[in-house]
């Protein structure tokens, strides 16, 4: 395995027009751990990981990646070369909600296509490692499978092996579960889990609050663009000081009695 | 009376102008293409511009009938002292029209594309290039073809239009034929059993095309 990054987070602000979506958000997420981003819709989690590899633009503050700033080359300075920004980004592994899988390419293709086009990689290589990591997800049957022959379940396996495959330093989830049936979130759950026991830092933004209890080093809750806390799951998720994290908790607690 | 003879008869002078209306929309289309994909970038491009040069060319073409530009450009070319064939003018006059219809078929197929499959190909570090020519364009081309297909009949059809520039083609030759038989009716059903003929061999090509190119 690779190394790990970390990230550091420094006085984030992001604006959609008038609206402040990230307000002055500071978060440090060390190497190896699992950070997880909770809380409401629209609360800006999804725009703060998206940030961390620049699909978003911030409007101020900084995003480093090992000490190094994405996306602009000094704070507030002009954007960095394309050439550099996407160097930056083909170390970090980013996983949608809605797979996002190339729907006219085989799971191994899918897999294979940035080993080629971003590492250079022959194509039988590349095939060859991509097998390995649909197989290491399980898929070692359904490598020839276009997506739209694949369960939700598998598909999002496949982007996960997609995004593993490029031996990213870094792995950015969002919203990685909320696109599946009920039934099919645990193997998804399950790869993730054996990602993150294999040292990878993780960010992982869930409504999946059994994960972020078992799984997470660290649970960071926002709420309207604001960073209300950051602490290790037992504290933040079970005796939360915070009233906005204690209402938030209270409705999905009642939400998912059966 | 119908006169079966005559009917049969009228195939071989129509299949020989047939030849002209292939040559028409077939390279209408090809030219077409090209200049539609041109149209296209311009209308997908950042500057405003290009955007509006890509809207004043779309505008025009689609909402002039192709008759009128057939003979605003057969009666354009000479004053402006370019002497050539009617052939060629009927040629580019059903290519800029084609282009104008293709270009909005492709624009709207790579907007339909959910933005995902971009956003897929950045975080992975992809160049713009390999995003386009790998992941943007396969999907926007096989999406396309139901509607290029259908633009490719609608043209074969339009092509009759270009008798009136003297071109002879399947409709212009069938009025000939009725001229010199005094049979209409036989020589235009053998004109509308040509023309159908190539249109169904056209649909079939595009199911098998789709069918091919089905994700």
């Amino acid at each position: 395995m690779v190394e790990a990054s970390s990230v550091e987070i420094r006085k984030v602000n992001k604006y959609y027009g008038q609206f402040h979506a990230l307000k002055d958000i500071d978060l440090t997420i060390p190497p190896g751990k699992v950070t997880c981003l909770i809380g409401p819709s629209g609360s800006g989690k999804s725009s703060l990981l998206r940030c961390i590899n620049f699909l978003e633009e911030y409007d101020s503050g900084e995003v480093l990646i090992d000490g190094q700033l994405i996306g602009y080359e000094t704070p507030g300075g002009r954007r960095m070369a394309p050439r550099r920004l996407r160097q930056m980004r083909s170390t970090i592994g980013m996983v949608f909600q809605q797979f996002n899988l190339w729907p006219h390419m085989t799971a191994q293709e899918n897999v294979a296509e940035g080993l080629i086009r971003v590492r250079g990689m022959r194509k039988p290589q590349a095939m060859e490692r991509a097998a390995e990591a649909l197989t290491r997800v399980g898929l070692a049957d359904r490598m020839g499978n276009h997506p739209s022959r694949l369960s939700g379940g598998q598909q999002q396996r496949v982007a996960i092996a997609r995004a593993v495959a490029m031996d990213p330093r870094l792995m950015l989830f969002d919203e990685p579960t909320s696109a599946l049936d009920p039934e099919l979130v645990g193997e998804v759950l399950n790869v993730m889990k054996a990602l993150a026991a294999g040292g990878m830092t993780m960010v992982v933004v869930t409504h999946e609050m059994g994960f972020a209890a078992h799984v997470a080093d660290q649970v960071a809750f926002l709420e309207a663009g604001e960073l209300v806390g950051v602490d290790v799951p037992s504290r933040i998720l079970r005796e939360p000081e915070d009233p906005r994290i204690q209402s938030f908790l209270r409705t999905y607690r009642e939400r998912n009695v059966i | 009376m119908f006169s079966l003879s005559s009917f049969l008869d009228a195939f071989w002078p129509l299949t020989m102008a047939a030849r002209y209306t292939l040559l028409v929309s077939g390279l209408g289309i090809a030219l077409g293409l090209v200049i539609g994909a041109f149209v296209c970038v311009l209308a997908l491009s950042k500057s405003r511009v290009w955007r509006t040069v890509a809207a004043v060319w779309v505008s025009y073409l689609r909402g002039v009938p192709m008759l009128v530009q057939l003979l605003v450009v057969f009666f354009l070319l000479p004053v402006i002292g370019i002497d050539v064939p009617a052939i060629v003018g009927a040629v580019v006059t059903t290519a800029i029209v084609a282009s104008a219809y293709i270009s909005e078929i492709w624009r709207g197929a790579i907007m339909a594309l959910p933005k995902g499959q971009t956003e897929a190909a950045i975080a992975i570090g992809m160049r713009p290039r390999d995003s386009w020519t790998r992941i943007i364009l396969p999907q926007a081309v096989a999406l396309s073809i139901p509607q290029l297909i259908n633009e490719l009949i609608l043209l074969v059809k339009a092509s009759s239009l270009v008798s009136v520039v003297g071109v002879m083609e399947i409709t212009r030759a069938s009025q000939a034929q009725a001229g010199v038989t005094f049979r209409p009716l036989e020589a235009y059903l053998a004109a509308a059993c040509l023309y159908l003929a190539i249109n169904l061999c056209l649909a079939a090509l595009g199911r098998w095309l789709e069918h091919r190119m089905a994700v």
